[in-house]
């Protein structure tokens, strides 16, 4: 297989859209399409796929209105890690990890945390989730 | 009832299609397809309500045809849920047809698949329901697990 | 029907004694025939709602007559509700399960629909012989192509185009159409008896016409099915019993239009 199809080193792809709900298929589209290259098992790209949007949509809604999503992929052959981020709605904002939605990516993913940052000079807040899957199968 | 505001990037509409079919009077069909994520699910969750609604007022079953849907996040899931919650406080059982693994896997991985009776295509589970007056041996409801 | 109306009051006893007639009962067919030729605005009305979008006004005619007469075939009187309740939704559904269908066939190219078979074709044997599900380089190799081919067909597989359907007949919705349907129906069709007036105008038609009519309404056969009967396409049956369903329509009131 050529470097074109397949990823057998590592590598990184990062993907930056308004953080919108409607832009959220296309990062969707990403990870299918990276999961499937690292020649993860069928059921391991649809929980891929699966993981990464509910990240980026927990991250959208709690996002301020102007912000960026920014979601970077780290790609090796066994594994990928996920981090999305994006700049919070307000200095305090908290992810909750309490939802019916945080619990489904805790099932989907291998691990999954969320990172909160403060405000630095001429930054803003901004929180993420990190996750990663590995191309083996999850347990029931 | 009330739809989510469209947010709609690319002024193509939304990735997801419903209708509510009656293929026989004892049964109110609603066909999904597309995509189910955080912009459509609201929709989703308005249908079967509808189709829940109109089963309560003339005792049929609901089966959401889902054999079409590309991508189910977790909010359609919930919605899903919701919708099995309201079928099973009136005493009845909600049927879905999961054809794809964009469907079936999520709702194993959560163990989403036990509150219904699941087919793998919509002929199995119309034929599966007991019809009204039958005019030989009635066969019971079956569900297929998948 | 709960609303007193002109235009199609007159079926109202018809779809109960259609309801209530054995399927050997030769009248069963008879009134079909009725029940559909008089419902037949019903249908164009809803077909014409979906018209702006590129498909023939024809072919979604055809189906939504489809959608009438199963509508008319599955209707139980009994239950209470009126006949438009359960007609609109069955008719609009089947117009819609067409543009669906269409979506698909008209976005995806041939191959990738190919593949996207071949690939199911040996999803299932592999998750069983695996023990999991397979992997993109399992499955090429199981059907002997380039590993880039399945991950082409896996994406075709999961991007889905809608054709913008929007949702003029939810139900929601559905009483305004119905009330529009039931006050503003289309006045064309004279009501005479309508066994009389079909006859000779069936007598009329050319022997391929007459048959392809009376296979479609009196012998339930789908446009398919008389396709191979008749030894033409399906299209072409399609477009010959537009034409003579018009002509039959024309027939029975010379200012009767469709479209």
């Amino acid at each position: 297989m050529s470097d074109a199809e397949s990823l057998d080193g590592m590598s990184t792809v990062e993907v930056r859209t308004s953080a919108t709900a409607a832009l959220i298929p296309t990062i969707r589209a990403v990870a299918s399409d990276l999961a499937a290259r690292a020649d993860f098992d069928l059921d391991a790209i649809s929980d891929l796929r699966m993981a990464v949007d509910e990240a980026c949509a927990t991250l959208v809604d709690a996002a301020d209105p102007t912000s960026q999503l920014l979601c970077r992929f780290l790609v090796r052959p066994e594994r990928i890690r996920v981090h999305a981020q994006v700049e919070s709605a307000k200095p305090d904002t908290v992810l909750s990890t309490d939802t019916f939605g945080w619990r489904v990516l805790q099932t989907l993913a291998d691990e999954v945390e969320v990172l909160h940052e403060p405000a630095s000079a001429g930054r803003p807040a901004t929180v993420g989730i990190r996750l990663d899957k590995t191309a083996g199968d999850v347990p029931r | 009832m009330s739809h989510a505001a469209e947010d709609d990037a690319f002024g193509a509409g939304l990735p997801l299609d419903t209708a509510i079919a009656r293929p026989r009077p004892d049964v109110v069909l609603l066909e999904v397809d597309g995509e189910v994520d955080t912009l459509t699910a609201p929709r989703l969750a308005a249908r079967l309500d509808e189709a829940l609604d109109t089963a309560d007022a003339d005792g049929s079953t609901v089966v959401a045809d889902l054999s079409g849907v590309t991508f189910l996040a977790s909010s359609g899931l919930a919605a899903l849920i919701n919708a099995a919650r309201r079928a099973t406080g009136s005493g009845r059982r909600l049927h879905v047809v999961a054809a794809t693994r964009a469907v079936s896997r999520p709702m194993q991985v959560t163990g989403v698949d036990a509150l219904f009776d699941t087919h793998t295509d919509v002929d199995s589970a119309l034929a599966g329901l007991q019809r009204p007056t039958p005019p030989d041996v009635a066969s019971p409801a079956r569900g297929v697990g998948r | 029907m709960t609303r007193a109306d002109p235009e199609y009051g007159h079926l109202i006893p018809l779809l109960e004694e259609y309801a209530a007639t054995d399927s050997d009962d030769p009248r069963r067919e008879t009134l079909r025939a009725e029940l559909v030729t008089g419902f037949l605005p019903v249908a164009q009305h809803i077909a014409r709602r979906f018209s702006n979008r590129g498909e023939p006004l024809d072919d979604l005619v055809q189906v939504a007559t489809v959608g009438l007469i199963n509508a008319v075939d599955r209707f139980s009187p009994e239950r209470g509700s009126d006949f438009f309740s359960f007609a609109v939704p069955t008719i609009s559904g089947e117009v819609r399960r067409h543009f669906r269908d269409l979506g698909w066939s008209m976005r995806v190219p041939r191959r990738l629909k190919d593949m996207h078979v071949s690939i199911n074709g040996v999803v299932a044997e592999l998750s069983q012989s695996l023990g999991r599900a397979p992997k993109p380089t399992e499955i090429a190799e199981r059907l002997g192509v380039p590993v880039t081919e399945v991950l082409e067909g896996l994406e075709a597989s999961e991007a889905y185009r809608s054709s913008s359907l929007d949702e003029m007949l939810s139900s929601e919705q559905g009483s305004a159409t119905v009330g529009e349907l039931v006050g503003g129906a289309d006045a064309e069709l004279d009501r005479v008896d309508f066994r009389q007036a079909l006859r000779p105008a069936l007598a009329d038609l050319a022997p391929r016409e007459r048959t392809i009519v009376l296979l479609r309404f009196f012998g339930n056969m789908t446009q398919t099915q008389i396709a191979q009967e008749v030894g033409i396409s399906q299209m072409h049956v399609s477009r010959l019993l537009t034409q003579t369903l018009d002509r039959l329509r024309s027939r029975l009131d010379p200012e009767t239009r469709v479209g």
